[in-house]
């Protein structure tokens, strides 16, 4: 390919390139071979000079930072020289061919990875492929050397088009320094849809922003979920209480209005001034919830007699809800909902019992009433 | 004060078809009795509401979600045990199949493939998202964001509901 001469062209004229090759190739490097290695003159560049007598006694140093450093300088080297052909041949690289058949590699830091799929285009011509599982040990003994992290789209990116139409299965990179057999590649396709997953699930949880971490996302998460289907729990109860007008007309109702009138209210407030509005006891603390949603009507929706013993599950329910969520409530009328925000573990888990509290004496009151509805 | 002319500017939506059933649901339920609200009929009603609620949300998503197909598949056997209660053949225990994460952790017999730092994060999530037994995590947490999406379009329509009928 053309790229890839012009690649060899411009790494030609440093030298050797080729030697470019050998730091990537590890310990169990043949010794003949280190010893051409150390005999190829490299004129033109400084640096490679320093690279034979460097390399050899820093073979077993792979992991260690100072080889990075070396293949830094000549990644920017490569990074300045021929930039746009790097990025067309990933595989290809701009090295110049190699006697010992290694595949050329990018040294760019951005670009330095290890072709761990079976790319037919991605060899080149100039070298016949040699044995992959050198590479693999070598890649192996490197360790951990990690990079910054490349997305798998980067990498398809460094592909040529035709080669994308290609393939139709996920192509994975193994960066620099990462094992490669196949469970790792598939773990790590895995880890990164997880965490992609979890960046979305972020997006949804109000107040998770701050949260980094599995653990923290997935608690975040899990009171999310329980707060939420809670409060269906109890707008079931309140929907059960109240007293309904018969054949609700549902044109009527599907009007926008209703759909949308009440998007902005935070549920809680409308749940927990819905509550108190229904038992007006003097003694009760209600100011702060019945400030904040203003428009909520009261209603009495039960007819007297009945409705003592639910005045009083819910005035306990609600006295108490208030009381615990008082501390750490924002009164700021545009808070979300009873799920997390903030004090959000700390509301959900309040909720939670609170919640039990109330199926507990629900549960009470109608075995007390002789029934056994439970 | 309510304009009937303002419909609803997505028709389809989930939220408009979980409106429209939900309160399908209500109005049968309405007509169905009325006698004295006692308690139990209270707790009755508190219960169906529940189920409707849960059911006319799953309907409205159809089968292309994992949690819907669990929900309505519990709805199901809930109602075939409730008319049959003496065949036992109808009734379906929902195995839990060890999943493939499971399946690989047991032979390993590492904990490796935990994503949950094993503070049983994972099992509570399946426990909560209906039909999370049989997936894999990243599975679970597509789930979950979509079970989210709908929760939070359900708590909005019954507030609505509610505050409509307090009014």
């Amino acid at each position: 390919m053309g790229s890839e001469e012009s690649g060899d062209r411009v790494f030609e004229q440093r030298g050797d390139s080729s030697i470019l090759n050998y730091p990537f190739y590890g310990c169990n490097w043949d010794p003949i071979v280190f010893n051409e290695f150390g005999n190829q003159t490299v004129e033109s560049s400084s640096h490679l000079l320093h690279f034979p007598s460097d390399m050899v006694p820093k073979i077993s140093n792979f992991g260690s930072g100072s080889f990075s450093e070396m293949v830094t300088s000549f990644g920017h080297i490569s990074e300045t020289a021929c930039h746009s052909n790097i990025a067309q041949n990933s595989e290809d690289g701009t090295l110049g061919p190699s006697p010992y058949g290694k595949r050329k590699r990018k040294l760019s830091p951005k670009n330095a990875e290890e072709e761990q799929h079976k790319d037919p285009s991605g060899d080149t011509s100039d070298f016949p492929n040699k044995d992959d599982d050198e590479k693999q040990k070598f890649e192996q003994n490197i360790g951990t050397n990690s990079r910054s992290k490349q997305a798998v789209k980067q990498a398809k990116d460094n592909l040529t088009g035709d080669e994308i139409s290609k393939e139709n299965y996920i192509h994975v990179r193994a960066k620099r320094g990462q094992a490669t057999n196949s469970h790792s590649l598939a773990e790590r396709v895995r880890r990164e849809r997880i965490s992609e997953r979890m960046r979305l699930l972020q997006e949804l949880v109000p107040g998770c922003n701050k949260i980094t971490g599995k653990a923290m996302m997935l608690d975040e998460i899990i009171n999310y979920v329980q707060s939420l289907q809670q409060q269906v729990e109890f707008l079931s109860m309140k929907l059960a209480t109240v007293n309904p007008e018969l054949n609700v007309d549902i044109d009527r109702i599907l009007s926008k209005e209703i759909l949308h009138l009440r998007a902005s209210n935070p549920a809680a407030l409308g749940i927990a001034s819905g509550l108190n509005s229904s038992h007006p006891f003097p003694g009760c603390p209600q100011g702060t919830f019945n400030g904040a949603p203003g428009s909520t009507p009261p209603f009495n929706p039960l007819p007297q007699p009945d409705n003592d013993i639910l005045y009083l599950l819910q005035h306990i329910w609600s006295n108490e809800l208030q009381g615990l969520l008082q501390m750490g409530f924002d009164h700021d009328p545009s808070a979300s909902s009873l799920g997390p925000n903030g004090p959000g573990q700390r509301k959900a888990s309040i909720s939670r019992a609170v919640s039990a509290l109330w199926r507990g004496l629900w549960k009470t009151l109608v075995i007390r009433k002789g029934l056994s509805l439970i | 004060m309510k304009t009937e002319k303002n419909l609803p500017r997505n028709p389809s939506s989930i939220k408009t078809r979980f409106a429209v059933k939900f309160l399908q649901a209500m109005n049968k339920m309405n007509k169905r009795k009325n006698p004295s609200t006692s308690m139990a009929v209270k707790y009755k009603r508190y219960q169906f509401i529940r189920a409707a609620a849960t059911s006319s949300m799953a309907s409205a998503v159809g089968p292309r979600r994992a949690w819907s197909r669990a929900v309505l598949r519990k709805m199901r056997n809930h109602t075939a045990i409730h008319r049959f209660p003496m065949n036992n053949k109808t009734r379906t225990t929902r195995r839990f199949p060890i999943t493939r994460r499971k399946r690989s952790s047991i032979l390993r017999g590492n904990p490796r493939q935990e994503d949950d730092l094993g503070f049983g994060q994972e099992d509570d999530l399946r426990g909560l998202v209906p039909g999370g037994q049989g997936m894999d995590f990243c599975r679970l947490l597509s789930e979950t964001a979509h079970y989210i999406k709908c929760l939070k379009t359900q708590v909005q329509v019954m507030t609505n509901v509610l505050h409509h009928y307090s009014t």
